[in-house]
């Protein structure tokens, strides 16, 4: 409690409050552009907090990451348009609404809804993080490997339509982190002995390419369509009824969002879909359903939020990313010379809580920026999609050189380009890869350690309790799917509707 | 999903697998080459793993999608659409090969302008003006404030 107290002093004062203002502000403009999601947002953005001290960069890009999600539901809601797979849930009931005229009350209820639940998250976190921090101190490398085990079968189960395109794009990302020189025996591998291979492929990069030039192309290709944008009318409040339909959605979500999101397994889409789902099963309005509830929007809205909130707790006490975006934020922590961990709230305590308390403040002007502003924001959504996109070309350039600094990088992002957008004409998803990116070299990394201690044994890998309960749920992740099916045909039901991907989330 | 879209996917599944039962070969070959140590897991034991799994993923993205397509008709992807690509792409190369030498304005001028023609821009001369100041704002914010070294050409900028 007192060192958050401490973190609230770091982030109160003047100039750090002007960063959290300044990232909160651009997070959200950029946010709200069509087809930028979160994880993108803030791999653009990272140079901008390259030269910054390490607190204020830290505090500008929390802003940044909670601005790009609450920039991100306004264009689902307007625009049907999910950046990532994460608003999908969102835009279903929320464009709903704003086709019907209410573009105005789902956008507060989005907002607030984030207020909600980006500030119980953040309250959970603070309580929850120095908690498995000081149980995660006490793991080995068996443990680690285990847990990314985990990491690696969810991720490829959950974020993407078949386990088979889940795990085809998390071993592509794997193949990238491959490139380099091996930490063990000085050796490069598939570097072809060109320089800026050596050092390995920026997270950065691969990010924008596989997201921002992979859906720039996919925009050259398919042809533009012109999208519309939902006209919002009135100023964004809730009248007494929306209220009391929303405010029980906020706390649901927030309570579905949170626990799943802060597990160590794939990441924020399975909470937004439970929620929507438990809405519409409890909802007294069933039949709005579909047509524009209220609830639809503020319960999966709130999930998400939560569960972004919720995905920080395995990538600071345990250094293990979940998300597309959690793995973007711990590139960012290295590039400020921080290592998430166990270690990171002893040895770098007060950046931590610093950064806790700049998510709480963020958390505060996010609202106070958006409910006022959202007009102006919704303004951003009338730029028409060649400027846009050209505009997303020349920041991901701007980026990519900041990261590496070389021509040979700019080829590289054009050639991880082009996979991206095959990716996506294929329906494959693409934060598996980023996640497989961070993680594998990870997971190679810890199992050589486990094996060089035990020395060659590897029934170390099962020599704890821990270790053997999470293999038993890698195993249980990769055969459940194949036993709900079995169990289903059994009873002669239909296999349940596919899940709506409505326009192209990934 | 119409038929004509699931057909796209599914030939776009097949060609991703294909690259990547290719790249498959290349990591299981550079792999072959590295040199063995004494540790109890050597630096190729990884690569070897990956290369297998992205041959295995990889064919299995190829036979779902070849089975789906095994009925042969409906047109390939529109060539105009293809030469759009290749244009953007060619774009992107001389963006990467003309930066160090004419500097990140006058480069980034450039890729703004081509690349929102590309996408069907209406005014070119507009197309340009938006470009040099987006740039230029990008320049002095990132070179200028932020201390960020871009290149410049022999102009300075």
């Amino acid at each position: 409690m007192d060192q958050l107290l401490t973190g609230f002093a770091d982030a109160l004062t003047p100039a750090n409050l002007l960063w959290a203002l300044v990232g909160v502000t651009i997070g959200t403009a950029v946010g709200v552009l069509p087809g930028i999601g979160p994880a993108l947002t803030v791999a653009l953005l990272l140079p901008i907090t390259f030269r910054l001290e390490p607190a204020g960069a830290l505090i500008m890009f929390a802003g940044i990451y909670y601005g790009g999600m609450y920039g991100g539901s306004t264009t689902s809601i307007l625009l049907n348009t999910p950046g990532e797979s994460a608003s999908v849930a969102t835009a279903l009931e929320g464009n709903k609404m704003a086709r019907s005229g209410r573009a105005a009350a789902a956008l507060a209820t989005a907002a607030i809804g984030s207020f909600v639940a980006g500030t119980i998250g953040t309250i959970a976190l603070t309580v929850a993080a120095p908690l498995v921090a000081d149980i995660a101190i006490g793991f080995g490398p068996p443990e680690y490997v285990a847990l990314m085990a985990v990491a690696f079968v969810t991720v490829s189960a959950l974020l993407g339509p078949s386990l088979l395109k889940g795990a085809a794009s998390l071993v592509i990302g794997a193949t990238l982190g491959l490139v380099g020189i091996d930490t063990l025996t000085g050796q490069s591998r598939l570097a072809f002995g060109v320089p800026s291979l050596l050092d390995g492929i920026d997270v950065v990069i691969v990010v924008v390419a596989l997201f921002a030039l992979g859906e720039t192309f996919a925009h050259l290709v398919a042809g533009t369509g012109a999208s519309r944008v939902e006209p919002l009318r009135g100023a964004a409040v809730l009248s007494r009824d929306d209220f009391r339909r929303s405010w029980p959605a906020w706390l649901r979500g927030t309570a579905i969002g949170f626990p799943i999101g802060s597990l160590p397994a794939g990441g924020a889409d399975v909470p937004t879909f439970l929620s929507y789902g438990l809405e519409k099963r409890l909802s007294k309005h069933r039949h709005e359903f579909g047509h524009g509830a209220i609830e639809g929007v503020a319960g999966p809205e709130s999930a998400n939020n939560a569960a972004a909130a919720g995905v920080l707790v395995p990538l600071l006490t345990i250094g293990l990313p979940t998300s597309a975006t959690a793995a973007v934020i711990l590139t960012a922590f290295q590039s400020y010379g921080l290592q998430p961990g166990p270690q990171l709230f002893t040895e770098s305590g007060d950046l931590v809580w610093a950064l806790i308390a700049s998510l709480y403040i963020g958390n505060v002007l996010l609202l106070v920026l958006n409910l006022p502003l959202v007009r102006v924001w919704a303004r951003l959504l009338t730029i028409p999609a060649y400027g846009i996109y050209a505009g997303v070309l020349l920041f991901a350039c701007l980026g990519t050189y900041a990261a590496g600094g070389t021509t040979a990088d700019l080829m590289i992002l054009t050639v991880l380009g082009l996979v991206g957008l095959l990716m996506r004409r294929a329906d494959v998803p693409v934060a598996p890869a980023v996640v497989g990116l961070i993680l594998a070299p990870l997971f190679e990394q810890q199992l050589r350690r486990a094996l060089a201690l035990s020395e060659g044994d590897w029934s170390v890998l099962v020599s704890t309790p821990l270790t053997v309960i999470l293999w038993i749920v890698v195993v249980l992740a990769l055969i459940a799917p194949g036993i709900f099916a079995l169990y289903r045909r059994r009873r002669g039901e239909p296999a349940p509707a596919e899940r709506e991907h409505a326009g192209d989330p990934r | 999903m119409t038929e004509d879209q699931e057909r796209a996917q599914a030939r776009a599944s097949a060609l991703l697998g294909l690259i990547m039962v290719v790249a498959a070969v290349v990591v299981l070959v550079d792999a072959a080459n590295l040199r063995e140590s004494d540790d109890a897991l050597g630096p190729a034991a990884a690569p070897t793993l990956i290369g297998l799994l992205l041959g295995v993923l990889g064919g299995a993205l190829v036979v779902q999608g070849v089975r789906f397509l095994r009925t042969p008709q409906g047109s390939a992807l529109d060539p105009r659409r293809l030469r759009r690509l290749a244009a953007m792409v060619a774009l992107l190369i001389a963006f990467a090969l003309v930066l160090p030498i004419l500097g990140y304005v006058v480069s980034s001028a450039a890729l703004f302008a081509g690349a929102a023609l590309l996408l069907g821009a209406p005014h070119p001369a507009r197309v340009v003006a938006y470009g040099w100041t987006l740039a230029a704002l990008a320049f002095l914010i990132f070179d200028r404030l932020i201390g960020l070294s871009l290149p410049t050409g022999p102009w300075g900028f």
